[in-house]
Parts: C-alpha cells; sequence; structure tokens
C-alpha cells in the first residue's frame, strides 16, 4: 500500500498538497493544513480516508484534514469536504453521528478575582443544575408537539420559552435555527430518544468549563465581543445533540448505504454511504440534520439559561447585571449549504464539516482545548474563504484511546493534579474524568499556531480553564 | 472469555466478543456494550425489559440488537448487566434485559452508535465471534 503521508507535498510551513495523481479515481486533491509537528501526530489511516473521499462524485477541490485531525468514520474528525451542490453527494458519516455539537462561549464582567472565593459554590451550583453524564435525565419534559416545534425552530423556540433573548439568536450560527428542518423527516425511534434529553451535556468529551482570559492577542476584536482584560472570567458550554442526533445519522446511514446501491455510486470504503444531493435520500437526510441541528441549538440555550440562573443564585444579582451574554455559539459538526469562489467562479456547495469550525470574516471562531489545557478565541479570515471553504479546527484531537487513557489514569488523581492547579473538578463518574485526561489529546496550542500560521482564523484571545464540569 | 476491548482506535472503542453458539455470542456482545457504557460490575438486576429485534441477516440482527441497546439508555434511561436471549435465528431474537435506572455515578461514556468499521462475524476455533466498533 502506498504511504499517502510520504506523498505529501509542502506548500508552506502549514499547509501539505496531496496530488490526485497519487492514487487510481482521485478526482481532486487533498491538503493537510497542520504544523510538521502537527502533521507528524496525523496518522497515516486518517490522511488515506482524505483520499477516499476525494474519488466521490462531486467533490470539489480539496478535501482538507485540519491540524486537529484523527481517524473518524469514514472521513478524519477534524476535516471539511464540499460537494457540488447539483453534482455531489451528501453524506450522514461525513457530517458525524452528534450532529451540530459545538459551544456556546459566554461572557461576564467578572475577573477572576471576584470569583476566587466562589469558585467551588460556582461549580458545585452548575454541577447539581445542569444534568451531566450517560443517559442523564434532564428536567424538562416536552411532549412531541413542543419537541416537534423544537426541532423546526431551534432558537426561536428558545426564546419563546424563555430561555433565550435576542441578543442570543444574533450571537449564534445560522441565527440558532437552520430553516430547512422538517420533523416529519425525523424518526419516532430518534424524537423518543431525544424527548427526555433536551437540556443533558450529555458524557464522553463534552463539559461545562469556568474560563479566565489569559492573553489578548487582539485587543481591539476582544473588546468588540465583549472582552475587555485579562483576568476576565468566560463560560464555555461544548455539547450536541444527543440521542437524537446520533439516532438521525444512524437512521440515515442505513438509507444512504441503500442509495449507494440504487444510484449506482462506487465507494472506495463502505463507511462513505451517501446519496446525490439532490435526490429524495439526500434532501430528506439535509432536512432531518437540519431539524438535529435546531436541537442541538436549543440544548445548548436552555443549559446556557440555566448557567445564568447559577451564577445569578450565587452572586444574588440578575445575571444581565453580570453580563452573561452569548458571544457566540458555533457548530463544528454540521452540513451547511453554502456559496463559495472556487477557481474565480462562484458556486453553490454542500460543505460537510465534521469536526471543524465555520471561518467566515469577522466571524468568532472557539477552539475548545483538552480539560484542563487552553482554549481558544479567534477571528475568521478572508483567508479562510479562498483556502478552506471558510473552515477552521475545532479542538485538540486524541492522541490516546479512551481505553489505554482509563488504564492509564485514575480520575482521583486527576481531579487532585487539577486541583493542585487551582481548577475544580466535578464528574459524575471518576471514570469520565480518566478518559478525558488532558494528555490524551494533542497540544492545542500547537493547533492554533497551525490555524494562525495557515492565516484560516487569526488569535483573539487565549482562555484558561479555572473550574470544569465533566459530563 | 466473553469479550474484549480491542485496544486500537483514538477516539472510538472496538471490542470483540464471543459465545459458543448465536445465544451465547449475541449476549456477550451485549455485556461488551455495556461495559462501556457503565460500570456493569456495580448495575443490579432489578429491573427487566424484553426486546425484539429483526435483521435481514445474521449480521444486521447483531447491528440492530446492538443499536436496540443504545436506544433504550436513553428512551428507558435504563443501565443493563443481564442479558438472556430467550429466542433467536439467523433474522430475529427475544431477549430480557435486566437492570436499574440509570444512575449517574455508575456511567461510563454515551455511544453513539455501532458503526460498520472493521465490523466483522464468523467462526473461529469452533467459536463464534462479532468484532464491532462504537461510536463514542
Amino acid at each position: 500500500m502506498i504511504i499517502m503521508k510520504e506523498k505529501l507535498e509542502r506548500i508552506d510551513s502549514f499547509q501539505w498538497r496531496l496530488p490526485k495523481a497519487v492514487r487510481p479515481g482521485m478526482r481532486v486533491d487533498a491538503k493537510v493544513i497542520a504544523s510538521a509537528r502537527m502533521l507528524d501526530a496525523i496518522e497515516e489511516e486518517a490522511v488515506q480516508q482524505l483520499t477516499n473521499v476525494a474519488m466521490l462524485p462531486g467533490v470539489v477541490s480539496p478535501v482538507i484534514a485540519m491540524p486537529d485531525a484523527h481517524w473518524g468514520y469514514g472521513l478524519p474528525v477534524g476535516s471539511v469536504a464540499a460537494f457540488d451542490a447539483d453534482e455531489g453527494i451528501i453524506s450522514a458519516g461525513l457530517c458525524g453521528f452528534d450532529i451540530n455539537c459545538g459551544i456556546n462561549l459566554i461572557r461576564t464582567n467578572l475577573t477572576v478575582d471576584d470569583i476566587r472565593e466562589r469558585k467551588k459554590e460556582i461549580i458545585d451550583t452548575l454541577f447539581r443544575k445542569v444534568p451531566v453524564g450517560v443517559g442523564a435525565k434532564g428536567t424538562l419534559r416536552l411532549s412531541r408537539a413542543e419537541l416537534d416545534e423544537v426541532l423546526t425552530s431551534g432558537l426561536a423556540w428558545a426564546k419563546k420559552e424563555g430561555y433565550a433573548t435576542d441578543d442570543d439568536l444574533a450571537h449564534t450560527e445560522e441565527g440558532g435555527r437552520m430553516a430547512g428542518a422538517d420533523p416529519s423527516m425525523v424518526s419516532d425511534l430518534a424524537k423518543e430518544r431525544g424527548l427526555p434529553q433536551l437540556g443533558t451535556l450529555g458524557a464522553g468529551n463534552h463539559f461545562l468549563e469556568l474560563q479566565a482570559v489569559d492573553s489578548l492577542y487582539d485587543p481591539a476584536q476582544a473588546e468588540a465581543w465583549g472582552i475587555a482584560k485579562e483576568g476576565q472570567v468566560m463560560i464555555m458550554l461544548h455539547c450536541g445533540s444527543r440521542g437524537l442526533g446520533h439516532q438521525v445519522a444512524t437512521d440515515y446511514l442505513k438509507v444512504q448505504e441503500r442509495a449507494v446501491q440504487k444510484y449506482g455510486i462506487t465507494l472506495p470504503d463502505k463507511q462513505l454511504a451517501c446519496a446525490p444531493v439532490q435526490s429524495e435520500e439526500g434532501q430528506r437526510f439535509f432536512a432531518a440534520m437540519q431539524a438535529a441541528v435546531n436541537f442541538s441549538f436549543a440544548n445548548r440555550q436552555v443549559m446556557t439559561s440555566w448557567i445564568r440562573e447559577s451564577f445569578a443564585k450565587v452572586f444574588d444579582s440578575p445575571w444581565e447585571e453580570l453580563d452573561l451574554s452569548t458571544v457566540y455559539g458555533i457548530c463544528h459538526n454540521v452540513i451547511k449549504h453554502e456559496e463559495h469562489t472556487v477557481d474565480g467562479e462562484k458556486r453553490k456547495l454542500y460543505v460537510h464539516r465534521k469536526g471543524a469550525t465555520r471561518s467566515f470574516p469577522k466571524t468568532p471562531v472557539i477552539i475548545a482545548g483538552s480539560m484542563g489545557t487552553s482554549s481558544h478565541l479567534l477571528v475568521g479570515t478572508e483567508e479562510a474563504m479562498r483556502t478552506s471553504f471558510g473552515s477552521s479546527a475545532h479542538g485538540a484531537g486524541r492522541a490516546m484511546s479512551r481505553h489505554a487513557a482509563i488504564a492509564s489514569f485514575r480520575g482521583d488523581m486527576i481531579a487532585k493534579e487539577l486541583e493542585r492547579r487551582g481548577i475544580i473538578s466535578r464528574a459524575p463518574s471518576p471514570k469520565s474524568l480518566a478518559e478525558e485526561a488532558p494528555e490524551a489529546y494533542k497540544d492545542v496550542d500547537e493547533v492554533i499556531a497551525s490555524v494562525h500560521g495557515a492565516g484560516i482564523s487569526r488569535k483573539v484571545a487565549r482562555l484558561v480553564p479555572v473550574g470544569v464540569v465533566k459530563g | 472469555m466473553k469479550y474484549r476491548i480491542i485496544d486500537d482506535l483514538t477516539s472510538d472503542v472496538m471490542f470483540e466478543a464471543y459465545g459458543k453458539d448465536a445465544k451465547e455470542l449475541f449476549e456477550n456482545a451485549a455485556t461488551a456494550l455495556f461495559s462501556v457504557i457503565c460500570d456493569i460490575g456495580s448495575v443490579a438486576d432489578e429491573q427487566a425489559r424484553e426486546f425484539a429485534v429483526e435483521g435481514k441477516d445474521e449480521r444486521e440482527l447483531m447491528m440492530n440488537w446492538l443499536a436496540a441497546l443504545i436506544a433504550s439508555v436513553d428512551i428507558d434511561e435504563m443501565f443493563y448487566s443481564q442479558f438472556t436471549v430467550e429466542k433467536i435465528t439467523p433474522t430475529s431474537l427475544r431477549a430480557v434485559c435486566a437492570g436499574e435506572s440509570i444512575t449517574p455515578g455508575k456511567g461510563g461514556t454515551v455511544v453513539k452508535a455501532v458503526t460498520n468499521h472493521q465490523f466483522a462475524m464468523g467462526t473461529e476455533g469452533g467459536r463464534r465471534f462479532v468484532r464491532a466498533t462504537l461510536d463514542i
């Protein structure tokens, strides 16, 4: 077998091209955006997966891996693949099982000094208020009709119910609602899974973190987003569409496996099940995916309102006076119908971002680090529009399996080490801390250096954790 | 050995489960799944739920069995520890699973789905095996 990593050609310090000539059947080039050190950390299998996707019908050059890329189902987690809106395909596997896994970043007007003595109280209050862990039981119980409204309306539902403000909608990707959502395309089983889970964090790598601004790289841009000084307290919420989104992906993978047969699509890897984007199967999936995206927007917003209530309780002050405003809410597992300029020509594309963040000029890009390490706020760029279909990285990327992490680390020891560094942690079980040990991830600062160096997003602020609630 | 976790994937979890026949194989695959989802050794068998699953062949039956159990964690808010396949054919099974209502402290990690990645079923050395990957 050809070692694809050996075939990568250096474009510059942060970009590497894999020409389509390296493998028969590739319709377009692949590209890796990473420093040399991050490139070393990307598995050969992940680069092979890029070449598989580069063979799919209607794919637009190039298929891109971000610096945090690691092997995933069909396409690496940390990738972008764009397809022509008429001739291309759409694929559940290229979106990821956790549809609209994403982040809400919330600011406060508090400083680390203001919370020093109350950190434990804040984290304990959040841990009680926000349901976390496997199968966490939500406190909301929706009717089927209400759930359909969530799926159709996303944050518009949240606003109507008092969980969101106009300002939240204005500071969320898509305004917190993808308009093409159709609840009738979501199976009863997916809805049954979603009903008890609105307003729950889940587990795995999902978290709620209390952070402090550690460095301001672009004070003017930061100030425009309400971030005025180092030491300012921020809150980062990372989670997705829970069982509802997982079931939508599972359901439509089966539909797309049949569509591959029906439409005679040749696949280099069975995991790349897909449907022609304009086929009935393709558009049904797109409508269902948008419904799951809206569910996830609402899920994060409900928890955001509980975060506000928690702060109001601890500080005995309305949340508005503490300025718990949404800096931005972003998706990092999503498919979008967007217009991009390709070879000087404007084209409509279906951009699959799997573990990748939208990076449009002047919009916030939020990249989470691993537990106990830094996270970053960046701004999107014109260069991203030219280079990466307006996309950037999404996180640190795993370097060690969960099983190995559980075998190597003890949750109670990790909690003690975090506490020694001034970080209060709470988790439903020690195992959930162990599997997310900081050592199990790549170096997020090097991910940031890569996307900043490549110009696909620009550093604004570095955030460091002071408290964490793990799912 | 009922099952083993194969430490091969950075983000997902692969396991192999074994059995002397289809009944035991499906029971042990379920045990492997719940060893990832929860601390299965501490989960009591105080509530039971019946499952009836179908598939066009044994491979699809296994995928659908594991998918039904994953969905039940969300819908029924249960962790399971005991699995009894009462009747099985290559295209259908009926089983009773026993466990307890979810306690977050007994949780492991969320399994989003069972996937096709390196999925295999067969017979080796006179015993049945399945290899499956869980998306985490």
